[in-house]
């Protein structure tokens, strides 16, 4: 019927690739370009006072940028305009950006960075997301810490509980991790001969990039151009801003190339991280294995900055009864500011997190329903014309023929 | 200090410092950036290089060590098996871990042209690929020898 | 106990096999009401090859070339004749973020869009070109317009773009979803994707190592656009849920990680990864692109579940927490 689609047509960019010929970031090279490195906070939570002088004696070293030297908004963020460019009073994690050093080589404008002096007058800080929801409890943008509440409310949870046969209930908890792509950030800037201002990065939305370098530029977003060349893999930890804009700034402020290259310790620092979460659960069945009600508490570490995190924490609480239909529905998700690396996007966004709970709360009740765990799964799992727990009217749905294909295996 | 090597079948003498590394000297001035760095701790071997007939991680070898040495990079592979296999198989996706992968494909069979699944499998263990989940590198590869000792047979 | 049985007994009932499964789903997009938009567009260039302009990121997903399948197949021009133009913001349209599944479902139908109304405005022009009354009964192929009862009345792309050089297409999707309301009420995601995976683990109760003898991962695609990257995805989602599942943490002490290098942040390598039995279910979404729903997230949900839950089944032992690593699992045995 079709022509091309259902074809394993080979793919396009495949042929560079094997050759060694697709050009990364790193791969550009341009002639008289300089390096930037980034000094970034040793402390996760501090006032600070910066000098570069020293710094900026080195020589070789064109000139290093703090938070002074930003021409536009010194600030971006996915959703919240939280993260700052660089820091101008106080980090919030280990790893916040505080100065740029650019120099003639990588080689001098890293010995330069060891030469910024930070001067950090340390604050209380706050780790765990719990400790955090205190009232009591240090706060990490002077403001309540629990920044995002998501609610579903379906049926009637306490009323069905009590009619519930079975149920179970446990605290599960998944760590942080990494996106952990081959390919660290990397990037180039450089004025073209419009006048352009062209950041050349590893991104997943070059067309936002282009809007938050313009505003931390101060320029119109016409005069920016993000190009992307290959990106070695991406995951969600290329949604939020690492280089690109300190890259910007520096091409735009001394009218020459800039290149620079995280090493993989500082790409685990720089990028998001998938989101820590605690999440206590409570199903429920009647005897037969019908889900009769799901209470669910959802914990999510959001590190020192927002990122995507109401829109993680949401996506958690949609997803968190699993593909199930269960009539009786009580969900709350928090997002939690704490003193820890920022988390954010990463594959599965929050829907990754909840099934480590709801999948192994459905083989605990089968077993102690005598089902089998297929068997508990068809009596409940979505069909034509089921209602999630926020009230959607699902159609066209192939869940049953994918739980009746696990029958043999 | 002054080093000459090999690489790709041409003969480089070149000034070098002592702390560069073999991947910077491949990279930085002989401009062959197919070699990649993915980590720059010997773990992730996107760096991966043939030197002297062996696999080596180009970002741990000094480039003075490299001195006399017969480096083969992504660019230096003639082998159109294994870079066909791998289009063909689907066994590219981001394309970071690519040419490290094709270099320790081809060390595998350029000294045993019919490996077991498993002689596959250790061959790439010390090359990290977060895209592919490795199973069409490894049939890529299964491939690329199944032509080869087709190609020799007939 | 434990400790005393494995003595007593020995050899093979050192290792205990189990198998576990996890089934999932997915809302694909930003969602809840957000203008999810994804932008292109083609143009018809002066060698009668398609221009497309969409800014959509290849990140490794396969994005280049799912969007130049979608023009072939909506034009029914050969691959070759697609000149994709993605990576530039100055030139390509916002085609939204390479996030949340959303490429080939969002910009797959911005692009699908592009092509109809190119597709609209070269059968015009062949039209006024091949002197006929309508549109209608014209057939477009290879590159060509031809009349469908009458073929040798035919003119080529290239000899179009001759006579006009202004032939375009813009397309424009923006997914359709609600906000939801204070108690969280709302048709917040669509299209839904589902997935289910069963694994075979075997447990080393001496070391505690998991090894993964076999899997099946079965996905709701709607309609895959290109099998094999689908597959592609379906063994690296299923890696990274190896990882998530067993091995991976950044080890948090006081806000810093522990475990920033690839020394002590282990991530699967290729022993880690059994072959995986995959089977596609075609059930082609309505509002999606030749019904072709987005699977890079999904692929990825059930894996870790079904893991624990085989590791269960194998040793009796729940994990509530991951990653479930050797000197867990050791000390849960040794917990007796």
């Amino acid at each position: 019927m079709f022509e091309f689609i259902g074809k394993n047509i080979k793919r396009i960019d495949a042929k560079d690739k094997v050759e060694g010929k697709a050009i990364y970031p790193q791969d550009i090279y341009i002639e008289g370009m300089l390096y930037g490195f980034t000094v970034r906070s040793k402390f996760p939570h501090a006032f600070i006072k910066v000098d570069v002088s020293e710094a900026e004696k080195v020589d070789g070293v064109v000139k290093v940028f703090t938070y002074k030297d930003v021409p536009g908004k010194n600030h971006h963020g996915v959703v919240l305009k939280d993260h700052e460019v660089f820091i101008s009073k106080k980090v919030k994690r280990i790893g916040d950006p505080i100065a740029f050093v650019v120099a003639k080589s990588k080689e001098i404008a890293e010995y330069a960075a060891s030469l910024v002096k930070v001067e950090y007058d340390i604050l209380p800080a706050v780790f765990d997301p719990e400790e955090a929801m205190r009232e009591n409890s240090p706060k990490v943008h002077d403001k309540d810490n629990v920044f995002y509440h998501f609610k579903i409310r379906k049926g009637d949870v306490e009323k069905a509980f009590k009619e519930c046969d079975v149920i179970v209930e446990n605290v599960y908890k998944v760590p942080m991790v990494d996106h952990a792509f081959l390919q660290p950030e990397a990037g180039v800037s450089y004025i073209d001969e419009d006048g352009k201002i062209v950041v050349i990065a590893s991104t997943q939305y070059p067309h936002f990039d282009q809007e938050e370098i313009a505003q931390a530029l101060g320029v119109s977003k016409d005069l920016v151009k993000v190009l992307t060349p290959a990106v070695g893999g991406a995951f969600g930890g290329r949604e939020d801003i690492t280089l690109q804009i300190h890259l910007a700034i520096a091409a735009f402020t001394l009218k020459r190339p800039v290149k620079a290259v995280y090493s993989r310790e500082e790409s685990f620092i720089a990028h998001s991280k998938r989101h820590a979460m605690k999440m206590y659960y409570k199903t429920g069945a009647t005897k037969d294995g019908k889900l009769l009600a799901l209470e669910a508490k959802i914990i999510g570490d959001s590190g020192a900055y927002a990122s995507w995190s109401m829109n993680v924490l949401r996506k958690a609480a949609v997803h968190a009864t699993g593909p199930y239909v269960v009539e009786n529905v009580k969900i709350d998700s928090f997002a939690v500011y704490t003193n820890n690396p920022f988390t954010g996007a990463m594959r599965g966004f929050g829907a990754t997190q909840v099934p480590i709970a709801y999948e192994q709360q459905m083989d605990i009740l089968a077993r102690k329903l005598g089902l089998s765990p297929i068997e508990i799964r068809l009596k409940n799992c979505f069909k034509e014309g089921s209602e999630t727990a926020t009230g959607q009217i699902l159609e066209k749905v192939a869940l049953e023929k994918c739980i009746e294909e696990l029958k043999r295996f | 200090m002054k080093i000459e090597l090999n690489v790709n079948g041409k003969d480089y003498s070149i000034e070098i410092e002592e702390h560069l590394r073999l991947i910077d000297l491949l990279r930085d001035k002989l401009n062959l950036t197919g070699t990649k760095e993915g980590c720059g701790e010997g773990e992730c071997g996107a760096c991966t290089v043939i030197m002297d007939g062996r696999i080596v991680n180009s970002c741990l070898v000094m480039a003075f060590q490299a001195h006399k040495s017969k480096i083969i990079t992504i660019e230096g592979v003639e082998d159109e098996d294994i870079k066909n296999a791998f289009i063909e198989e689907g066994a590219v996706q981001c394309g970071f871990c690519t040419p490290g992968m094709i270099l320790a494909a081809k060390s595998l069979l350029d000294k045993n042209e019919n490996p077991s699944e498993q002689d596959i499998r250790e061959a790439i263990s010390g090359n990290l690929c977060r895209c592919t989940g490795y199973n069409k590198i490894v049939s890529a590869i299964k491939k690329a020898a199944e032509i080869k000792r087709g190609g020799r047979n007939v | 106990m434990y400790r005393r049985i494995k003595k007593v007994l020995g050899g093979d009932i050192l290792k205990k096999r189990g198998k576990g499964i996890g089934v999932t789903f997915y809302g694909t997009g930003y969602g809840n009401g957000f203008p999810d938009v994804s932008r292109a567009y083609a143009r018809l260039l002066e060698d009668g090859k398609v221009e497309i302009l969409v800014g959509a990121t290849e990140v490794g997903q396969g994005a280049k070339t799912v969007m130049v399948q979608i023009a072939s197949e909506t034009l029914n021009i050969p691959i070759e004749d697609v000149i994709l133009v993605n990576e530039d913001t100055s030139k390509a349209p916002d085609a939204g973020t390479a996030a949340a599944s959303r490429q080939t479902y969002n910009s797959g139908n911005a692009v699908k869009i592009a092509c109809e109304n190119l597709k609209d405005n070269i059968l015009q022009e062949a039209k006024k070109i091949l002197n006929v009354n309508s549109k209608i009964g014209l057939v477009c192929e290879k590159g060509s317009v031809y009349v469908k009862t009458y073929p040798s009345k035919k003119v080529s792309f290239k000899e179009i773009a001759n006579i006009n050089n202004n032939l375009k297409g813009e397309g424009v999707f923006i997914a359709h979803t609600t906000q939801m309301d204070e108690n969280g009420q709302g048709a917040p995601y669509w299209p839904y994707t589902f997935a289910a995976c069963a694994v075979e683990v075997e447990v080393d109760t001496e070391t505690g190592e998991v090894t993964i003898l076999r899997a099946k991962l079965v996905l709701d695609v709607g309609k895959a656009v290109n099998p094999t990257l689908v597959e592609g995805q379906i063994d690296g989602g299923f890696a990274m849920g190896v990882g998530y599942a067993l091995m991976e943490d950044v080890g948090l002490k006081d806000g810093k990680m522990l475990n920033s290098s690839f020394e002590k942040y282990i991530i699967p390598t290729s022993l880690d990864i059994p072959n995986i039995e995959k089977v596609l279910i075609e059930y082609p979404e309505d509002t999606a692109p030749y019904g072709a729903k987005g699977i890079g997230e999904p692929v990825l949900l059930p894996v870790a579940p079904a893991i624990l839950n085989a590791i269960y089944d194998a040793i009796g032992v729940r994990f509530y927490e991951i990653p479930v690593t050797c000197e867990k699992i050791l000390l849960q045995l040794n917990k007796g």
